[in-house]
This record gives structure tokens, C-alpha cells and sequence, in this order.
């Protein structure tokens, strides 16, 4: 049966990550995954605008969930940010009638929709392992990623009800998916934790400590690379890199990807950023 | 229906005319009447009030006779029970008054449980546990103490009797005995124990054969007699007739560990005694487990059954970070070991510093002591209340854990952290209730201060956390963020500023703490609190109404709220984040400048030769650059489709934007 899902890109794939926007296509195509467009879709708030009003990014969330609704498909993203924040929204719904009724009265004045809570949010992550089966995904694989990899899960989807079939403090499925592409999984601790991207325009200082540490931790536990199921955070991790090694003092430079660029990778797609990232891991290796 | 047994109850005047009737069942002493040992199925020497059953061939031969007697009884204390009456559950329906004999004498059956059903073994009939202690400095007597608490787990009603005083005739006629007695000066009996000592060596032999014993030496084996007093009870009993079910323990001064071992056996064995007093020596370790609530499955009374909670034993490899401050070493140790699944971590930690290593450091308590928590595998616990195989998934039949302290907190020694930091900090937040003067309600007796039950309940819910140093280790800020308040500090400082008991000068203070740069803007990421532990959830939110609270009092200005505001402001607009907005409005000239000289500007720009995409992905970059170059982000965002119901919601929900 074909995989479909109504495809959320979360908040930096059309702006400042357009990698994650170019290999999620191609990832889709090979994987055999359908990504139904959702063009009305908002950001989903990211934790920000709930800050100013909470029932604001619910409402904004519910539209989402309504469309996806509309078109009878649980939701996908590769954004970890996106998928905690959509689900967590989703559960808040799904457990308060009231509240949800008074949301619809909302919807249905404003844009004319409503919604059931018959809508599920998925991240790639447990998509692929949940759903495509790992079996499945090392049959497709053409390029194995014969590196070191740590992979990096950060707290928003490590939530109970929000990690699929993976554990909420322990997790492997990025370890066990990172072996079925040819790699080698590090286990670190810091992989379900913040670097504090909500934090990151008021609080750097702290944020700053908070990504160092985490680039630090995986590179003294041996990973040439890094991958991010959370596309925010590797906006930190990566961008902010140099920034945090040097306000730290510590060693922080690493190649970091996103989670669908290893996939499209692996399975044999954009074969030159590869070579890039192969040129690259060879350059900053230790 | 048949006679199997015959009492005595109190109220007894010894008139003598029970046994000038059937001197070979009934003993007349100096304040009550016993019922011979040699008669009884139990072998006990007592007024049998445990109905324990006459053997067959006194029943046979005496049925007459125990009905003349009953009947002859001036006060009526005389109790035969028959075979109906045995079986009944209430004591007061067995004690009936005696009743006609029956036709014809019956071999009666007696009064014993199965054995095989623990339930009615640790509840059916005398269950009385005597408990003697001889003791000079109190030891003993706090020993027996512990251990009459203690007995309730094995189903047994435990009664400590100090030895000064105690009759000692009353021993015959109690099943189950446990003494404990210290040793004074060269071997000698302490002084309360001496006189009771006296009259034992005096019993006859045979006199205490009914009874089940065992017994707690207490000593110092820095004395040439060590235990001595102990060893000396320990043979009495046996001389007079006692069985001894659990070996004696001979205590040195630190006689904790061992004496809590021995009771572990002793209250195990001894509960395995029925009220008949038969002991019944295969229930022995199904009581040890009993007691240490592996219950077996019940039937619900709608017959459902709850499963048995039984666990086999993990394969359990634990690597527990070590840090010995006298040679400033860190690392950690690994034991692998097979335990049972249903230990809690707590209870595995203490048998590794029992068995492994006594060095290793960790702050014990009981269960659900908040001080004792602890990091595993990322997860933060409270290690006494959870159980072994629950706290992290079994990978290919082995359970891996890593053991570390709470992070966040300085570390003393292994998993031992310093939680005075956290307390300074909570101190700094004057953690006291300053209360406005209120209304009351007037009751019968008095103004009464009164709370919405619901406003109550949300305060309740917001500083109902189990463990302070818990769910400070939760924000993956506090060991980053110096001076960081923290969210259990910050938690108990909103439910504070939302009491409606607080006063207005106190709710200002604790506005004025949570909007400090050490409040709760210094959070950083608050999914970090939400994910650990149960009440994760409701503090999040809490901690997530406080900040906007404080973003609102300070009209969204400064670094923090100007990013919220403006996120808000580049969803309306287009209902996508715009990047370049928030830089610019947030970070404003110098903090763009600070990103040119740091290095994070141009990391933007060079993006495609770290992601192999286009230099330029957007005409933006020849129009206006840089966004459109590498990773730099759009300075315009397309709107999302029907756009205009976004800008609805947001015009319906909150003008501001």
C-alpha cells in the first residue's frame, strides 16, 4: 500500500534550510512516499507564539489539522520542532472537548473549517522506521554512509505519544536507522537535549553553552557527522557553530545534516552534495 | 455436630471444679485455667483461645465428661466447640456457649489451614507474635520495636513484652516467640532480663513445646563473652521443649544490617506458623515475597482476575558514573548482574554497595524520598519508585543502564550532588507565604480565610512535584544559565504570585523575581521540562503562563518579548516565520553586527558550500543580498495559501499583532 501523507516542511524549509526542501523531494520519490502539499498550512508557532497567546497557536494549528483532515492524511514532517509542537497542540485539542468546540466555533467563523482530531502527526524519523521498516529502507540503499554518525533527536519529539514506537528517554531509532544505511550510531547523551533554539535570539549566551556542549559531546565520542531529525536545531548546531566553539572553548566544528539529506543520500540521490560532505568529513576530521 | 475443641475464657476464678471433673484435660492455676498440652493437637499450654483442636482419642474418651464440665462451670468460661463452629470465620460465632453433646463421639478434624493458600495463612486464626526483649541500654527494646512494626507485613500482630514483669507460665501457651537480648558486662544477663532468666532455668522440660522461636543476640565482641545472654536463651528454649525455626544471629555493636537480615528470616518463618501451630515450612519464601509486596493475583469481585505481577530476572549491565573528590578522578564502573525485574533501581544500587562495592555513594532514603533522585539513561527518576526492568527498554536481552547524578547540580561524590545552590537560589525568592489581610467567612467558630476550590486545586497542581532537585535537573538550561533561577524555584514563585492569599507588596516582589534576567525568560526551551517525569506537563504550562505573563507586563520590549512579538507579527503577515524580520527587529544594528564579527553571518552565506546547494537560490540575491545567498534567509515570504483566514483568526484572537 502507498505511503502518503499531507507534508508539513516545517518553519525553515522554504527560507533559510532550503536543503531540506530540495532532498525531501527526492527522498519522497525514492522512498515511495506520497507528500500530498499543504498550502494553506501556517508555521506551526514553534513554541513562540503560544508565548503570546496560547489559544492563538491552537487555533492556527487546528487549521492545519482540519485541512489534513480534509484530504483524509495524518500529517508528515521532517522537522522535530514541528512535529512536538503539532502534536502537542493535537493532544491539548483531542483532550478537551470544550475547548475544541470553542476552537471549531472559531475555525468555522474565520475560515469556514472544522476538525474531528482524526489526524495523526508524524516525523520523518518514525515514519521511515514505523512505517517504510528498516528492512525496507537498507534494500534501497546506494550510497552507504560509512561515517561515524551521531544522531541528534532534541526534546520536542521525544514526548510521550510523540516518538512513535521509540522510546521517550531512551531512544534508537535514528541509531537503528543510521546502521541500516551502512553507518556507525554513537551513543551520547546529549541527543535528546535542548540546544535551546527558542532561546536563541534572547538568550544566547546560554543557547550558545547549551549547542557547544552537544557539538562537543559528539565529537569526543568519536562522530565525524551529525545528524538532526530537528531542522531548527540544526540551525543552531550548524550556523551557530563556529559562534559556540569559540564563546565555549570547545572543539565544536562537525558537518551537520538533516535527517532527510542522509536519507536522500544514502539512497543514492544528489550524489554530488554527498561527495561534498565526504570531502568535507575527511577535511575537519580529528 | 461433633466436639473438636474446648476453651477457656477470661473470667475464670479458679474454683477448681473443671479439673476435679477431667484433671486430664483441664489444669487449674493460680489465676486461670489451662488446657493441657498432652490433649491438644498443637501441643500448646494455654487457655487454647486459638480453639486449637483435643486430639481424637481424648474426644473419644472424655466427650462426656468436657460436657459436665462445661456445664458445671459457675461462670461459664468453659468453651467446647464443635465441628460447625470451627469452620466459622468470625471468632465471636465460634465462641458459642457449649451445646448439647452429640449423638455420637466423631474423630474431629483440626483447626489448621491448608498451607498452600498464603492469603488464609497470614490471616486466619491467632496470628500473635510475643516479642521479648532483655536490654540495658535500649537497643534491644528499640530492636523489638522495629520488629512488632515490622511483623504487620508478615501478617502477624506483634507484642513486644519487656522480660521485667513478663510471666513466664504465659509462654507455653503462645505459638510464636521471637527474644532479643543484649549480654552485660562479662556475659551477665541484663537487668531486666535477670529474674525471668531465673524462673525459665527452673521450668520443667517440655513446658514450652508448643512454642516457635528464634533469637537476636545483641553483643560486642570487643567482651571476652560475646552474645552470651542470647546463646543462653537460644539453649533454654530449646532445653524446655521450643522449636527453633530461624538460627540464632549474634550481633556485634553495628547490629543493624545483621539484625535486619535475620528478621527478614525469622518474621518469614515464624509467620509460616498457622494458628494451629503448625509450621508450615514450604510457605516459607512465598511469605519473604509476600511481605515484600510481590502479591499474587486477586479476584476482583466481578471476577475479573488481576495478573500475577511477578518478574523474572534482566540481565542488567549498569555503568554508574564515579567521582572520588580526594583524587579528583572520574569515570564510571560497570557491573553487569542478573536481578530481579521488579527491584526497584534503588533497591539494586543498595545490593551492589552491599555485595560490590561498599564505596559507592548514592543519598538513600525511602522510596519516594525526593533528595535520592537520580539520572538514567537521560531519564530523571526517583530510583526507589521505580521498578528495574521499567526504567529503560531491554535491548537483545540485556538492560543497559547508565547510572549518572542529576545534571545541573555539582557533584559531591558518585551519584551524590550538592542541592544547596538550588536552595540559596529558592532562599533568594523568599519562599514564605506574606498574606494580604482578607475577608473571611464566618462559622460557628469564626472567620474562617476561604479559596476557590478550583483556584486551589490549580495552585496545588502547580508545587505538586515529587523531587525539587528533580525538576530543576529537567531544564536542559540550569547547568548553562549561571544565577537561572530554575523551574522548581520558579514554580513555587508563581503559584505563590497566583495565591490569592498572597499580599499585593509580595505579589509585586515575585513579579518583579520571575520578569528578573534570572526569571523565567532565562528558560530557554521549555519542551526540555515537559518530556521529564509526570508532572512535566502541568509545570511546563504553568511556567509557560508565567513567561507570558511577564513578556505582557513588560509590553513585549526587550530581546525576548520583541521575538515573540514579532514572530506573531511575520505569521500574520504571511502566515510563514520570516527569519530576516526577526533578526533585524530582534537583534537590531548591533546584534547584526555582533553576527557579522562572529562569524554567524557569514556561515549564512558560505551555506552552499556546506549543503552543496546553489550560491544563489533566490533572485533576492541580486536584488537584495544577501538574502538569497547560501543560507541566508528570504527577506519575503510568499503567503500561504488562503492567507486571509490567517490574518481572520489572528484579528478574532488577538489584536495586537
Amino acid at each position: 500500500m502507498p505511503v502518503k501523507y499531507a507534508y508539513h516542511p516545517g518553519n525553515v524549509a522554504h527560507s533559510s534550510a532550503p536543503e531540506v526542501a530540495d532532498t525531501m523531494d527526492s527522498l519522497a520519490r525514492a522512498l515511495g512516499i506520497t507528500l500530498v502539499p499543504l498550502p494553506g498550512a501556517t508555521s506551526c508557532g514553534a513554541g513562540i507564539v503560544r508565548q503570546a497567546n496560547r489559544r492563538l497557536q491552537l487555533t492556527l494549528n487546528a487549521r492545519t489539522f482540519a485541512m489534513a483532515e480534509a484530504k483524509g492524511l495524518d500529517i508528515m514532517t521532517p522537522c522535530a520542532a514541528t512535529a512536538g509542537n503539532l502534536h502537542e497542540d493535537l493532544m491539548t485539542l483531542k483532550s478537551d472537548q470544550i475547548l475544541l468546540q470553542e476552537v471549531n466555533e472559531t475555525l468555522q467563523r474565520t475560515c469556514g473549517l472544522t476538525m474531528t482530531g482524526d489526524v495523526a502527526v508524524h516525523h520523518l524519523l518514525h515514519a521511515v522506521v514505523d512505517e517504510i521498516g528498516l528492512d525496507k529502507l537498507a534494500d534501497k540503499v546506494r550510497n552507504p554512509i560509512d561515517f561515524v554518525v551521531a544522531g541528534y533527536y532534541g526534546p520536542n519529539i521525544q514526548q510521550e505519544g510523540a516518538c512513535g514506537g521509540d522510546d521517550v528517554y531512551d531512544p534508537n531509532y535514528l541509531e537503528q536507522l543510521i546502521s541500516a544505511l551502512g553507518g556507525t550510531p554513537v551513543n551520547w547523551e546529549a541527543r535528546t537535549q535542548s540546544v535551546g533554539v527558542p532561546g536563541l535570539f534572547s538568550e544566547d549566551s546560554t543557547v550558545m553553552k547549551q549547542a557547544a556542549e552537544a557539538l562537543s559531546e559528539a565529537k569526543s565520542e568519536g562522530a565525524e557527522l551529525i545528524v538532526s531529525a530537528c531542522n531548527l536545531s540544526h540551525y543552531v548546531l550548524d550556523v551557530y557553530q563556529g559562534k559556540a566553539g569559540r564563546n565555549a572553548g570547545l572543539a565544536t566544528n562537525i558537518p551537520v545534516i538533516h535527517l532527510c539529506e542522509m536519507l536522500a543520500f544514502a539512497l543514492g540521490t544528489h550524489n554530488n552534495r554527498l561527495a561534498l560532505l565526504r570531502t568535507r568529513i575527511a577535511v575537519i576530521g580529528d | 455436630m461433633a466436639i473438636v475443641s474446648v476453651y477457656i475464657e477470661e473470667g475464670c476464678i479458679t474454683c477448681d471444679a473443671c479439673e476435679e471433673i477431667l484433671p486430664e484435660v483441664f489444669h487449674v492455676t493460680d489465676d486461670t485455667c489451662f488446657i493441657h498440652a498432652e490433649v491438644r493437637l498443637d501441643g500448646g499450654y494455654d487457655r487454647n483461645e486459638g480453639k486449637a483442636g483435643l486430639k481424637p482419642e481424648t474426644l473419644a474418651s472424655f466427650e462426656d465428661d468436657l460436657l459436665d464440665a462445661a456445664d458445671g462451670c459457675p461462670v461459664d468460661v468453659i468453651i467446647i466447640v464443635e465441628s460447625g463452629e470451627a469452620a466459622a470465620a468470625e471468632p465471636e460465632e465460634a465462641a458459642a456457649p457449649a451445646v448439647e453433646a452429640a449423638a455420637e463421639p466423631m474423630v474431629s478434624e483440626p483447626i489448621e489451614v491448608a498451607g498452600d493458600d498464603i492469603d488464609e495463612l497470614l490471616s486466619v486464626g491467632d496470628r500473635s507474635l510475643a516479642i521479648l526483649f532483655g536490654s540495658q541500654s535500649g537497643n534491644s527494646e528499640e530492636l523489638a520495636a522495629k520488629l512488632a512494626k515490622q511483623a504487620a507485613d508478615y501478617g502477624l500482630e506483634g507484642t513486644v513484652y519487656d522480660m521485667d514483669g513478663f510471666d513466664f507460665s504465659s509462654l507455653s501457651g503462645m505459638k510464636r516467640v521471637l527474644i532479643v537480648c543484649s549480654t552485660w558486662g562479662e556475659g551477665e544477663m541484663p537487668d531486666n532480663a535477670e529474674d525471668l532468666w531465673q524462673i525459665s532455668t527452673k521450668s520443667p522440660a517440655g513446658s514450652l513445646s508448643g512454642v516457635h522461636y528464634s533469637v537476636c543476640a545483641l553483643g560486642d565482641t570487643s567482651y571476652e563473652l560475646f552474645c552470651e545472654s542470647g546463646k543462653e536463651w537460644d539453649e533454654q528454649f530449646e532445653k524446655l521443649g521450643a522449636t527453633r525455626l530461624v538460627d540464632r544471629v549474634d550481633c556485634d555493636v553495628d547490629y543493624d544490617a545483621p539484625a535486619a537480615a535475620w528478621a527478614l528470616e525469622a518474621l518469614a518463618a515464624l509467620a509460616a506458623v498457622d494458628g494451629a501451630g503448625v509450621y508450615h515450612e514450604d510457605m516459607v519464601e512465598a511469605i519473604k515475597a509476600h511481605a515484600a509486596g510481590d502479591v499474587g493475583g486477586a479476584d476482583g469481585e466481578d471476577g475479573f482476575s488481576v495478573p500475577v505481577l511477578t518478574a523474572a530476572a534482566v540481565q542488567a549491565e549498569l555503568s554508574i558514573f564515579r567521582y572520588d573528590p580526594e583524587q579528583a578522578s572520574t569515570g564510571s564502573d560497570t557491573w553487569v548482574c542478573a536481578m530481579p525485574g521488579n527491584l526497584s533501581l534503588l533497591e539494586a544500587l543498595r545490593t551492589i554497595k552491599s555485595t560490590h562495592d561498599g564505596s559507592l555513594s548514592f543519598r538513600d532514603g525511602a522510596a519516594d524520598d525526593p533528595s535520592t533522585a537520580i539520572c538514567v539513561n537521560g531519564r530523571l527518576v526517583l530510583p526507589g519508585m521505580i521498578r528495574l526492568d521499567a526504567v529503560a527498554p531491554n535491548r537483545d536481552g540485556v538492560l543497559s543502564l547508565r547510572v549518572d547524578p542529576l545534571p545541573g547540580f555539582e557533584v559531591i561524590r558518585d551519584l551524590v550532588v550538592d542541592h544547596w545552590p538550588m536552595e540559596r537560589r529558592r532562599e533568594s525568592t523568599e519562599p514564605w507565604m506574606v498574606a494580604a489581610t482578607r475577608e473571611g467567612a464566618t462559622t460557628m467558630q469564626g472567620p474562617i480565610g476561604v479559596m476557590d476550590p478550583n483556584v486551589a486545586s490549580a495552585l496545588h497542581s502547580i508545587t505538586d512535584f515529587s523531587s525539587a532537585a528533580l525538576l530543576q535537573a529537567s531544564s536542559d538550561a540550569v547547568p548553562h544559565a549561571n544565577g537561572y533561577l530554575g523551574p522548581s524555584v520558579l514554580a513555587s514563585a508563581w503559584a505563590r504570585r497566583n495565591d490569592p492569599r498572597s499580599s499585593h507588596s509580595s505579589v509585586a516582589s515575585l513579579d518583579s523575581i520571575l520578569g528578573s534576567p534570572n526569571g523565567i525568560k532565562a528558560e530557554t526551551d521549555l519542551a526540555s521540562i515537559r518530556r521529564q517525569n509526570g508532572s512535566g506537563v502541568v509545570i511546563s504550562e504553568a511556567l509557560l503562563d508565567a513567561r507570558t505573563h511577564v513578556l505582557e507586563q513588560d509590553a513585549f520590549t526587550g530581546r525576548h518579548g520583541k521575538h515573540v512579538w514579532w514572530y506573531a507579527w511575520t505569521l500574520k503577515s504571511s502566515g510563514k516565520v520570516n527569519d530576516t524580520v526577526l533578526y533585524r527587529q530582534v537583534l537590531g544594528p548591533i546584534g547584526l553586527i555582533g553576527n557579522l564579527t562572529s562569524g554567524v553571518t557569514a556561515r549564512m552565506m558560505t551555506g552552499f558550500t556546506r549543503t552543496g546547494g546553489d550560491m544563489f537560490y533566490d533572485m533576492l540575491a541580486m536584488v537584495a543580498p544577501p538574502a538569497g545567498f547560501g543560507k541566508m534567509p528570504r527577506q519575503f515570504n510568499s503567503s500561504v495559501e488562503n492567507h486571509h483566514e490567517v490574518v481572520a483568526i489572528f484579528n478574532e484572537l488577538d489584536g495586537r499583532f
